[in-house]
């Protein structure tokens, strides 16, 4: 049966529900924005306004400032506006797909109009001071405990080859009692002379003798067989002598290299000095793009990666799990288009992006962004463009111009070794190539108008006059490896004029070191191919005496046969003549 | 509790018919084992188009939506297991309907599937079982002194007079 009134029924609940949604849902999120941002930063957090619209569906936030809990008169960040317009469809179906989000007039660090309640605070620790004071120090290790931690491989390769020689020496021991007895050889030489000097008295003779010289080549065949095979021993010997010695040669350059690098002696000299400065430095600021990834990390799919932990699930009254579907139409979480005014030391910079997700593959396109700055009082111009992607590894792309930043007075190091920079120009170009954890930066840094000066030791004033002699310090900085502990490279065109003016007293030191670590080294690759020596004149020994009854086999074989042939055809040519001589006399 | 006792002998003592009340069991229960969402306003608008007892549906909705909360992580659990067949995922992954019904969330697919093979037995059974109270029960239970004092209350008259 139907009820007439059913339709109004229906129709005046659900108007009279979205009617609630649309008149409380600003406030409602307003309230819940307010308490989740305040419980997670520990600190007051005002919104003046939150407000929904139905057609098209965006949220607009007016106003937005958090307190920076260390200093509750400033903001940590702050906005005039943010708009996020979302797409419907997708929004019903569970998707959160953003088509334009926009956030105007965000700035951090603004001072607040009445300081903020703070309800939780810890001094941020202070990680970016950078200490060079250790870096400068000259200290140079001793050779004997260099070649001690460097765990050289000269020794294990040398005692290898002992090793070879000895079970070399053993196997060369035994093949001497192979060789052909000389008593033999002599006896079967006496018996060949025997056989060739005997008279041939008539065929049956001399096919008797050929038998039994026949029966001496055979013997001395076998015997030629047997010093073939220990020649063929012996050559691999040789071979084995000789990978023996080239793998020992190559420990002991690798050990070589090791023990420059330890000693922190490569490249002639000592490490560039630009590495010794800006190295850690670089390395820094390199290892904070490991807060990126780990911002990035809780939105990445749990699918993605090498199967870690999934953080804790947060506590639901009824657990609703989505089932792992093949596919999906939209994205969990996507804006398409953001736009972000970003009010920056005294002028703007706009950031923009394009696809927004951690799900690429569902898109097939990566995420783009682009910033751009412009006329900073501090910095005439910056640009950065990249993209992100995480399909099967994170992979991020940057790159970057950057001219005329003015760097503020800066202090290297402390106390006798501190190097100021009063004023300076700061030009750099780069690329970065993220791929999950791993780095891979280049960057051509350009100092121009340096300005130093430093009241330390003799050492940093010596740098301080050279460096602000220079119109320009280019830098080239590499840096590879883990993003937490990357492996930087600083080289500069200056490396080798300011080292060798700053560290002209350390460089001495540093040669005797260098000589220091070659004499030990060499007298351990000595010392190690002393086994060499011996196992090459036992082989030599052994190839002169194979030899040697190699020819006389071979004499024998040839020469014997050879003279008994000749003499056999001899033989029978004086009978013939005999007879034939005999028969013309008989006729004449 | 008073009040939903009140409710149930008064639509129980009713004209209404034995049908009316149980598919407002059933679409009830089948609400009440559903998290809110469209499938629910879908139910809702059932229940108003049809002439379905809405005093029971609302009752039986209140009281399947607590049993959700002793039985809802079992039921969820036990989708999630038997839910994993490559055709169903398929089916859901392909069809934006089923995923605008947020049939790919377990707790909705079990319930819908629990709730729906539950739709037709318990219409039926809460028919039945309202028949035999009528055919049996109704008039000894109308001469219980605790009945007769239910019916004395202020708030039983109160809810009459709103009725």
């Amino acid at each position: 049966m139907i009820r007439k009134s059913g339709w109004l029924v229906f129709l005046a609940l659900l108007a009279t529900v979205l009617l609630l949604v649309y008149v409380f849902a600003g406030t409602a999120i307003r309230i819940g924005m307010v308490y989740t941002l305040e419980k997670a930063v520990g600190a007051e957090v005002n919104i003046d306004k939150v407000s929904l619209s139905l057609s098209p569906l965006a949220l607009t936030i007016k106003d937005l400032q958090i307190t920076n809990k260390d200093k509750p008169t400033h903001n940590t960040i702050s906005f005039t506006q943010a708009n996020a317009a979302l797409e419907v469809w997708p929004a019903l179906l569970g998707y959160y797909v953003v088509n334009d989000l926009s956030v105007d007039g965000l700035a951090y660090g603004t001072e607040r109009r009445s300081p903020g309640k703070v309800y939780r605070g810890e001094l941020a620790e202070d990680s970016e001071k950078v200490d060079l004071a250790e870096v400068l120090q000259l200290d140079l290790p001793d050779a004997d405990e260099l070649m001690a931690r460097a765990n050289l491989q000269t020794e294990a390769k040398g005692e290898a080859l002992q090793q070879q020689a000895s079970a070399q020496k053993k196997q060369l021991e035994s093949l001497k009692t192979q060789l052909p007895n000389k008593a033999n050889l002599e006896k079967i030489q006496a018996d060949i002379k025997a056989l060739t000097d005997s008279k041939i008295e008539n065929a049956a003779d001399l096919a008797a003798k050929t038998e039994q010289l026949k029966k001496l080549q055979d013997s001395l065949k076998a015997e030629r067989e047997k010093v073939r095979q220990v020649q063929q021993q012996l050559t691999q010997s040789r071979e084995q002598l000789e990978t023996a010695v080239t793998e020992l040669r190559n420990a002991n350059a690798a050990d070589w290299k090791q023990l420059q690098q330890l000693a922190n002696i490569g490249e002639g000299g000592l490490a560039p000095i630009s590495q010794i400065l800006l190295g850690d430095v670089w390395g820094n600021r390199i290892a904070q793009l490991e807060g990126i990834y780990r911002l990035v990390k809780p939105y990445i799919p749990e699918d993605f990666g090498k199967g870690e932990a999934a953080d804790a699930e947060p506590e639901v009254t009824l657990p609703n799990r989505i089932l792992p579907l093949p596919s999906q139409p939209y994205p969990d979480f996507l804006v398409r288009n953001a736009r972000i005014n970003w009010l920056i030391g005294g002028g703007e910079a706009t950031i923009s992006a394009q696809d927004i997700t951690a799900q690429h593959h569902i898109i097939n396109s990566a995420t783009r962004f682009k910033l751009d700055v412009q006329q900073l009082p501090k910095l005439a111009a910056f640009s950065l463009n990249g993209d992100f992607a995480i399909r099967d590894q994170m992979v991020t792309n940057l790159n970057w111009d950057m001219a005329g930043l003015a760097l503020d007075a800066m202090t290297i190091g402390d106390g006798e070794r501190a190097l100021n920079l009063a004023a300076g120009l700061l030009g750099s170009t780069g690329t970065l190539k993220l791929v999950d954890n791993q780095v891979e930066q280049q960057a051509q840094v350009v100092l121009q108008q340096p300005d130093f000066s430093s009241s330390g030791n003799k050492y940093i004033q010596q740098l301080a006059e050279l460096l602000n002699k220079q119109a320009q310090i280019p830098l080239t900085l590499k840096a590879t490896g883990l993003v937490s502990d990357p492996d930087v490279s600083v080289r500069s065109p200056l490396d080798r004029l300011l080292g060798d003016a700053l560290l002209g007293e350390a460089k001495e030191k540093i040669a005797a070191l260098e000589t220091r670590l070659r004499q030990q080294l060499d007298s351990k690759l000595q010392q190690q191919l002393g086994a060499q020596s011996e196992w090459l004149a036992l082989l030599d020994q052994q190839d002169s005496e194979t030899n040697a009854l190699q020819d006389s086999i071979d004499n024998m074989l040839n020469a014997k046969l050879a003279s008994v042939k000749d003499n056999a055809k001899d033989r029978l040519k004086d009978s013939l003549r005999d007879r034939l001589g005999g028969d013309k006399n008989k006729e004449e | 509790m008073l009040t939903s006792l009140a409710k149930i002998l008064k639509v129980l003592n009713s004209e209404a018919s034995p049908w009316q009340i149980g598919w407002a069991i059933g679409l009830g229960l089948l609400a009440g084992l559903l998290p809110f969402g469209f499938l629910t306003l879908v139910i809702l608008l059932i229940v108003c188009l049809f002439t379905i007892n809405l005093s029971t549906f609302l009752v039986v909705w209140g009281l399947c939506s607590g049993l959700m909360f002793i039985f809802g992580d079992a039921l969820e659990a036990l989708t999630w297991q038997y839910a994993q067949q490559p055709g169903l995922l398929q089916l859901l992954a392909s069809t934006e309907v089923l995923q605008f019904l947020h049939l790919h969330h377990t707790l909705v697919l079990g319930a819908f599937v629990l709730g729906l093979i539950l739709l037709l037995p318990a219409a039926w059974l809460g028919a039945v079982l309202v028949k035999q109270y009528r055919l049996r029960l109704m008039n000894q239970l109308q001469q219980l002194k605790i009945v007769q004092m239910l019916n004395a209350t202020k708030l039983f008259q109160l809810y009459q007079k709103l009725n």
